[in-house]
């Protein structure tokens, strides 16, 4: 070792290096910044987990649920040419699972982002910077949805297969994938907010678990659970048996209109509840699968388009005219129309929601990394 | 050029000016605010009353112009583990918005100064502690700021390192910049300080330079091959005198004059005086003298 110590000065003499830093606010942005952190980050990440050994677990396990989806298929409907369609049936399990284990997987990537760093002491280093809070936060939400999209990559092949399996068309392919990267993004959006929120990891991860839950699961037990809340009396037209007909004569019924006051569950109320769910809103913005001659509705048999078809059916609540009477005849025509269902998608507004609350992360987040902070975090150090 | 300034109620009332090309010692017990300070220079806290002025400009106002200014090396900091030693400089250096030649560039040249080469493109998780606190030490200075805090940078390096950081720290400041820095070892901030402020519960007890401490009353200890003479002769002197077990003699003196005085003294009287010594650091006793007064 020598003795010998000199420095030079870290900003050079030249002008064009030398450009004197301006003044910018905390949520000035520049692409040098997020990829500064993106870039750190990631290095950070790929080096110290077993990056390769989860990607190959979980190419291995989405190919298994494809193969094992697709040869169950194959048994079910072997013996009949029926035009029973595979790839759209594919397509929904493999995308539904998919998403399924994204939604797992993506909480993990960002919720310690923030908090572990504070723990382990470089964030305090990185925000005395010239970094602004936005880059910081954005740099590392680009870097957990960069590797929450590797996974994303990996399943591409099987999504694909469906295709082959026909009945799927290439832009089904492309809108879903597209859509299936947001909503991983909106999930590591929002575990970076909560890893803002808590002292502990652990904190962060639960809580962010817990949105993913409620925005999956406890969504949809809550639509269930409010059905007798939105269920009441309500006045509905109805084509029905007239009341002096007498059921022991051998006459055929005659129907009539009769107004009555019925007990209706008024869904048009809940439906939102269900247009938030991931899972909904991947099914309701998958095109139309492109379903043989019939032209009926309800013929789509695959996943998604019978989630569609449902959460479309629930927003429009009960029918203010119903036919009671159908089916005592051969040849009978209702009176009643088929109801027409809204076709407007639902999926707009669930992923609104869900962009909403990830951009709510990202604004937590950083409202939270500003500096400098008029209070310390409960319980540690800046540093 | 530059001017640091500080008036932070937020730690109960500390006043202190660092002034460019001189070595500002921050000494004061465990808890004294001595880390809440340089937080708030930092730009990492704001304070709740006073001004603080950090290069010229306001840390909360300007938050932007003074950390583009400031270097700060935590007390306790964590590096990202997976990254080279040369890679968080490096990004640190993009942090810092340096083009990526000059910032590589930047990355050599630190590595070498804090003799580092040999782990410059290991992962810093092998880094033992002092190597790590070196490594935090590169990072401070990767944007050659005008301002350096320095918080606790000597523990954990070892006794080659230390004399490294010492020499580093005065050649920092006879570039002009302004060195902060707070420790403990009192004797360290001896030899590297050239003012001093002391802290004790957040406030400001006294502001001096290390000249001045050292024109002030302090213990030395003297020591000779016969004590009994030694004793003898200081008991004749006329100058009171405390014994060690050891045999050595404490003498309050006034002044380094009247300890060369004395010494003289003592060996033209035959005395074999063996070694004259402040006993313990100029800080040191400057600092206990401070406890004392406060009791």
């Amino acid at each position: 070792m020598s003795t010998q110590q000199s420095l030079s000065p870290a900003r050079p003499e030249s002008p064009d290096t030398a450009a004197p830093p301006q003044d910018r606010g905390d949520w000035a942005l520049s692409w040098h910044g997020v990829k500064t952190v993106a870039t750190l980050e990631l290095r950070q990440r790929v080096r110290s987990t077993r990056w390769k050994i989860a990607l190959v677990v979980w190419f291995v396990v989405v190919g298994g649920i494809t193969l094992l989806t697709s040869g169950a298929l194959s048994f079910m409907t072997g013996y009949d040419d029926s035009d029973v369609q595979q790839g759209p049936i594919i397509f929904g399990a493999v995308v539904f699972f998919v998403l399924f284990l994204g939604l797992l997987v993506a909480p993990t990537l960002s919720a310690s982002a923030i908090n572990g760093d504070r723990n382990a002491g470089t964030l305090a280093t990185l925000q005395v910077t010239l970094l602004t809070a936005a880059e910081i936060v954005v740099g590392k939400l680009v870097a957990a949805w960069s590797a929450a999209l590797a996974f994303l990559v990996v399943s591409v092949p099987f999504i694909a297969w469906a295709l082959v399996a026909g009945g799927v068309s290439f832009l089904s392919l492309v809108t879903t994938v597209l859509l299936l990267a947001v909503l991983l993004a909106v999930v590591c959006a929002i575990g970076l907010g909560f890893s803002a929120l808590t002292t502990k990891t652990s904190g962060s991860a639960v809580l962010t678990y817990l949105t993913v839950a409620g925005l999956t699961v406890v969504s949809l037990i809550l639509f269930g659970l409010t059905t007798p809340l939105v269920t009441y009396q309500t006045e509905i037209r109805a084509w029905a048996v007239a009341d002096d007909h007498d059921w022991e004569s051998d006459e055929i019924p005659e129907c009539e209109w009769q107004t009555f006051e019925s007990p209706q569950t008024h869904t048009e109320l809940t439906w939102w509840l269900l247009a938030v769910n991931p899972f909904v809103i991947v099914a309701d913005a998958a095109p139309e699968t492109t379903v043989s001659d019939d032209e009926e509705y309800f013929s789509a048999s695959d996943p998604l388009s019978l989630i569609r078809t449902g959460v479309r059916v629930a927003r429009m609540g009960p029918q203010a005219e119903q036919d009671w009477c159908g089916a005592y005849e051969p040849g009978y025509v209702s009176p009643v129309e088929n109801p027409e269902i809204d076709d407007s998608p639902v999926w707009p507004w669930g992923l609104g929601a869900n962009l909403l609350l990830g951009a709510g992360g990202v604004v937590l987040a950083v409202r939270r990394l500003r500096i400098p902070s008029g209070k310390l975090p409960r319980g540690t150090r800046v540093a | 050029m530059h001017r640091a300034f500080g008036s932070v109620r937020a730690v109960a009332g500390v006043d202190l000016v660092a002034r460019p090309g001189r070595v500002t010692a921050l000494v004061g017990p465990n808890g004294s605010g001595k880390t809440t300070l340089l937080l708030i220079l930092a730009g990492l806290l704001t304070p709740d009353a006073g001004t603080v002025r950090v290069a010229g400009s306001d840390p909360v106002t300007q938050s932007f112009a003074t950390r583009a200014r400031t270097g700060w090396m935590p007390d306790a900091f964590g590096t990202w583990d997976s990254l080279t030693a040369r890679e968080v400089l490096t990004t640190f250096a993009a942090a810092y918005r340096l083009p990526a030649a000059v910032g590589a560039a930047r990355a050599t040249e630190l590595l070498a100064l804090v003799h580092l080469e040999e782990y410059a493109d290991r992962p810093a998780s092998v880094l033992s502690r002092g190597q790590k606190q070196r490594l935090g030490l590169a990072r401070a200075l990767v944007h050659d700021p005008d301002v350096l805090l320095l918080d606790e940078p000597a523990s954990g390096l070892d006794p080659r390192s230390r004399v490294d950081l010492r020499v580093l720290v005065r050649e920092l400041a006879a570039r002009g910049k302004t060195v902060l820095i707070s420790s403990h070892v009192l004797t360290e901030l001896d030899e590297m300080a050239d003012d001093a402020v002391f802290l004790s519960r957040g406030r400001t007890v006294a502001s001096e330079t290390v000249g001045e401490a050292a024109t002030t009353r302090r213990t030395w200890r003297v020591r000779a091959l016969d004590p009994f003479a030694l004793h003898a002769w200081l008991t004749g002197a006329g100058v009171p005198f405390a014994v060690e077990p050891d045999g050595a003699a404490l003498v309050d003196l006034d002044s380094d004059t009247s300890a060369a005085a004395l010494l003289r003294d003592a060996v033209v009287a035959g005395v074999p005086v063996v070694a004259s010594a402040p006993a313990g650091g100029i800080l040191e006793q400057a600092y206990l003298a401070l406890e004392e007064e406060r009791r």
